[in-house]
């Protein structure tokens, strides 16, 4: 029996828009997230842009001091184990089940899992850490190691909702959350469970996003406007992000028989590895361009067959460089001409977020019938030579999508998705 | 030469700051009793300290306010307290409080009278041998 995952409900905290109908507006109308952000309140240091998530503020800590868009509700009793990207998933996931048609109880009994991906909460752990030494051991906050180790999204998560299916968390860096995605799409095809919910976050703090600059892979460029520039001959590095985005999975037939919309059709992810480098991506790009390969046979198409790939490219020199000629490889030396872009240009590098939440954006894609364009590129780098980069969205439906994600230590991750049948 | 018990060289005020900022987001009548204790020392003073901490962690809000539960409440059973809750009132109390509670000690608590009679105990100066 084959059994298909389709999507049926996806919620977003995003830089670019905390709904559907804003996210999609942001991206047709190439609208950024972009603000200037003093780190650590140094204002001598050269990166100055952030992709920012309106309306929601951790000031300190402390959970009392928080807040968040008056739309949303968090529990009192998940709040105090929450790390911010905690918070900002629990605002996704809201939007989430209810375009599904779900309620918290129907996610009960076993029949749904939970993957999730975040690399943690930076911001509380150090805190946590400095209260170990400042009291020589002798106290600590209880929930200072659940709100932020690597683990504390499945851990909150799973608890609140009450999952008794498959739990998990996925730690491959930039390629996090599109591992939970394609391992959540196995967990369907093979009959383990009916329905997964896949949410992947970052916490949006100076701990998690200027910690990048120490590998001088931040843009310096000062200008909300052209920071996050991939494929551009003068990008200068990646623009930071958080957020939280969730997607429901479901096998068809569940989805059908319950009477929920579906809104795409997974079908079929891959991953390679770079065999390469612990940070910088392949020069040529040989893992993603593998990755890429294993995802169209997979899902058993020709690389002609493909509208629209949602670039990973964060804007970086290299990795973007990579990405382009693993893209050529595969498409343009096989005469196929997908359009491509980079939504990166719009939110910023989402880091463990960003697989599911350009999976998400493609999903958008389909069920709307648009093409994001590429945001902020003006000089294409004569490395894309053969790509078909449009500068505008596009109002034309595709059919079939691929989203691209690598991470550090050279894990490339694609997902196919194609449009409701 | 500056005295060593100066109020602005001694480190009890930088407590008494942070201690403020600890419970800046209690009702200011609980504020103010935590003021009354740290000037007179009366363990009376911080009764309503210890309802608004336990307040401020339990679970689920109580439809009435904790003040009108007799004293023989109990924390897990009767007012939905879990062990993770339980803890955080600890460490709150340990911060706020300057004391130490033992995991021994902590087993004994069991009602609202128990953890009133225990914080006192703690907070009261050990008698002179």
């Amino acid at each position: 029996m084959v059994r298909l995952p389709v999507i049926t409900g996806l919620g977003f905290v995003t830089s670019i828009g905390h709904d559907r109908s804003t996210v999609v507006s942001s991206l047709r109308e190439l609208r950024h997230g972009f603000e200037p952000h003093q780190f650590l309140n140094n204002p001598d240091l050269p990166v100055k842009v952030a992709g920012t998530l309106k309306g929601f503020s951790f000031p300190s800590p402390s959970w009392r001091d928080w807040s968040w868009p008056a739309q949303f509700s968090v529990d009192r009793e998940l709040l105090r184990g929450l790390p911010p990207h905690g918070v900002y998933a629990m605002c996704a996931m809201q939007q989430a089940l209810q375009e599904a048609g779900l309620k918290a109880a129907d996610l009960a009994g076993g029949d749904t899992g939970l993957f999730c991906a975040s690399a943690g909460s930076p911001y509380l752990l150090s805190h946590f850490v400095q209260d170990m030494h400042a009291t020589r051991g002798q106290r600590g906050n209880p929930m200072g190691i659940i709100s932020s180790i690597a683990g504390t999204l499945n851990f909150n998560l799973a608890a609140f909702y009450k999952i008794s299916g498959a739990v998990c968390g996925f730690v491959s860096a930039c390629a996090s959350s599109s591992h939970a995605l394609g391992y959540a799409m196995d967990e369907i095809r093979l009959g383990r469970q009916k329905r997964m919910l896949v949410v992947g976050a970052e916490d949006m703090t100076d701990e998690s996003i200027l910690s990048f600059a120490s590998l001088r892979a931040l843009s310096i460029n000062s200008d909300p406007g052209s920071a996050s520039r991939p494929f551009d001959r003068r990008r200068d590095g990646f623009v930071g992000t958080g957020g939280a985005v969730a997607l429901v999975v479901e096998e068809a037939g569940l989805a059908r028989e319950r009477g929920a919309r579906i809104q795409a059709e997974l079908v079929g992810w891959g991953q390679a590895g770079d065999g390469h480098s612990v940070a910088a991506s392949h020069p040529e790009g040989a893992g993603l361009r593998e990755a890429m390969r294993r995802t169209l046979a997979d899902g058993g198409v020709e690389p002609g067959d493909v509208d629209y790939v949602n670039a990973h490219a964060t804007s970086t020199p290299a990795g973007d460089r990579s990405e382009a000629l693993a893209l050529n490889a595969v498409f343009t030396r096989n005469n196929a001409r997908p359009k491509v872009s980079s939504t990166k240009a719009l939110t910023g590098h989402g880091l463990s977020l960003a697989g599911a939440m350009e999976a998400a954006f493609c999903v958008l894609a389909l069920d709307e019938g648009f093409i994001p364009g590429c945001a902020h590129l003006e000089q294409i780098d004569p490395i894309c030579e053969g790509l078909d980069l449009p500068l505008r969205s596009l109002n034309e439906a595709p059919s079939l999508v691929l989203n691209n994600s690598s991470g550090f230590g050279g894990s490339n991750v694609c997902h196919l998705l194609r449009k409701a049948g | 030469m500056e005295s060593s018990s100066s109020p602005s060289n001694d480190p009890a005020p930088a407590k008494t700051n942070s201690s403020r900022d600890k419970m800046r987001h209690f009702p200011q009548e609980v504020q103010e009793a935590f003021r009354t204790f740290e000037a007179t020392r009366n363990p009376d003073a911080l009764d309503p300290v210890i309802l608004a901490i336990l307040d401020d962690f339990i679970p689920k809000k109580t439809e009435v306010p904790l003040s009108t539960f007799p004293g023989s409440t109990r924390l897990i059973e009767d007012l939905g307290f879990d062990s993770l809750a339980i803890t955080e009132v600890v460490f709150f109390s340990e911060e706020l409080l300057n004391i130490s509670i033992g995991n021994e000690e902590l087993m004994q608590v069991r009602t609202l009278e128990d953890l009133r009679g225990f914080i006192r105990k703690k907070v009261s100066p050990a008698p002179v041998a």
